[in-house]
């Protein structure tokens, strides 16, 4: 079966790399486990999904990685986005508080993660997020940054 | 000639409070009990703990793709995994990693190239390797087809830059997390 990351890299089943990829079932059903693990947790931590996946947008948006831009925007439109959610997942920095504490931080740790300290886990406590919330947030930006670099790498082999 | 370079493990340390054992949901307590390279329950461990579902979908994944037999030897897993953490700028892992690649190839040559910034020193496979983890950690890629032909010229088949790709791809979420959740010391 088809998953996010086939679509991301343009793969269908008659790829010679789809097959490739299948060489290791348990990165695949591993990364497709990831996927639901930040952005469908039976437990969302008060993060709710709609918000989950404006981030995951954001974050594609920033590695450039236009096919889940879009994917990311399609699933969004799905649910019940509010304007606000909206301008997050496009990449707005005007935003009220908690939300664009929660943009700085995205835009940042995933451009510049060498640059992250202390300081920038109290910014989001003194926007209100608890420890799991922090905890649910980072995986989940990391999550996007290994998923669009996943595709990225599969893309070029299907150039080369 | 470069020195040689031996480094020490780094000791972690959170910015926030782990999971306190005593206090722990079931769902942490389950958490816990699948750990990287099945070690003891460190308070990295249970700083991810605060969000289990995560952890564990994640903690399987990596292991699977750092661990699991066959494929691109595990010496080029931590290579890439290396070159993804220094572009990172994870010293945490960069420091775990250097230390596993050294042991698997009883060797401090490439460590120590990466570590005094010479890469022009590496062979022509880690080199391609090195130069690999580094562009496709850059956040958009910087990496070319041009890299992908250069793996294929030391030899790696697509099973192998699959496996790779992987690698470096995983630290891009640790990374993101050991070095944004907390910092490195020596522990002195």
């Amino acid at each position: 079966m088809t998953d996010a990351i086939d679509k991301a890299a343009g793969l269908s089943p008659e790829d010679a790399l789809y097959a490739t990829r299948r060489f290791r079932p348990e990165f695949v059903d591993g990364a497709e486990l990831c996927r639901l693990s930040v952005l469908k947790p039976a437990n969302d931590q008060g993060l709710v999904a709609d918000l989950r996946l404006a981030l995951a947008q954001r974050i594609a948006a920033l590695n450039a990685d236009h096919a889940l831009v879009q994917d990311y925007a399609a699933q969004l439109a799905q649910g019940q986005p509010t304007p606000t959610v909206l301008a997050l997942a496009a990449g707005e920095t005007r935003l009220a508080e908690p939300l664009a504490t929660l943009a700085r931080h995205v835009d940042f740790v995933t451009l510049t993660p060498a640059s992250a300290e202390a300081g920038d886990i109290r910014r989001l406590e003194a926007a209100g997020l608890t420890s799991p919330q922090i905890v649910a947030l980072s995986e989940l930006i990391a999550f996007v940054n290994f998923q669009t670099k996943v595709a990225a790498g599969l893309r070029l082999m299907e150039l080369s | 000639m470069i020195p040689s370079v031996k480094l020490k493990p780094l000791v972690w340390h959170p910015h926030i409070a782990p999971v306190d054992v005593s206090d722990a949901t079931p769902e942490q307590i389950e958490a816990m009990k699948v750990t990287p390279s099945n070690k003891k329950i460190s308070e990295y461990v249970r700083t991810l703990a605060h969000d289990p579902e995560s952890y564990v979908a994640r903690t399987v994944l990596f292991n699977a793709i750092m661990y699991v037999e066959g494929g691109l030897q595990h010496a080029d897993r931590e290579l890439g995994a290396l070159g993804a953490s220094i572009a990172n700028g994870c010293k945490f892992c960069a420091v775990v990693h250097a230390r596993r690649h050294a042991h698997l190839t009883q060797s401090d040559d490439v460590v120590s190239a990466l570590y005094f910034d010479k890469p022009a020193l590496l062979a022509p496979r880690d080199a391609a390797i090195e130069r690999f983890a580094r562009r496709l950690s850059a956040v958009p890629s910087q990496a070319t087809k041009e890299d992908i032909a250069a793996l294929r010229s030391a030899g790696m088949d697509d099973k192998e830059i699959v496996d790779l790709i992987h690698a470096i791809s995983i630290f891009g979420w640790a990374n993101r997390l050991m070095h944004v959740l907390g910092h490195a010391d020596s522990g002195k």
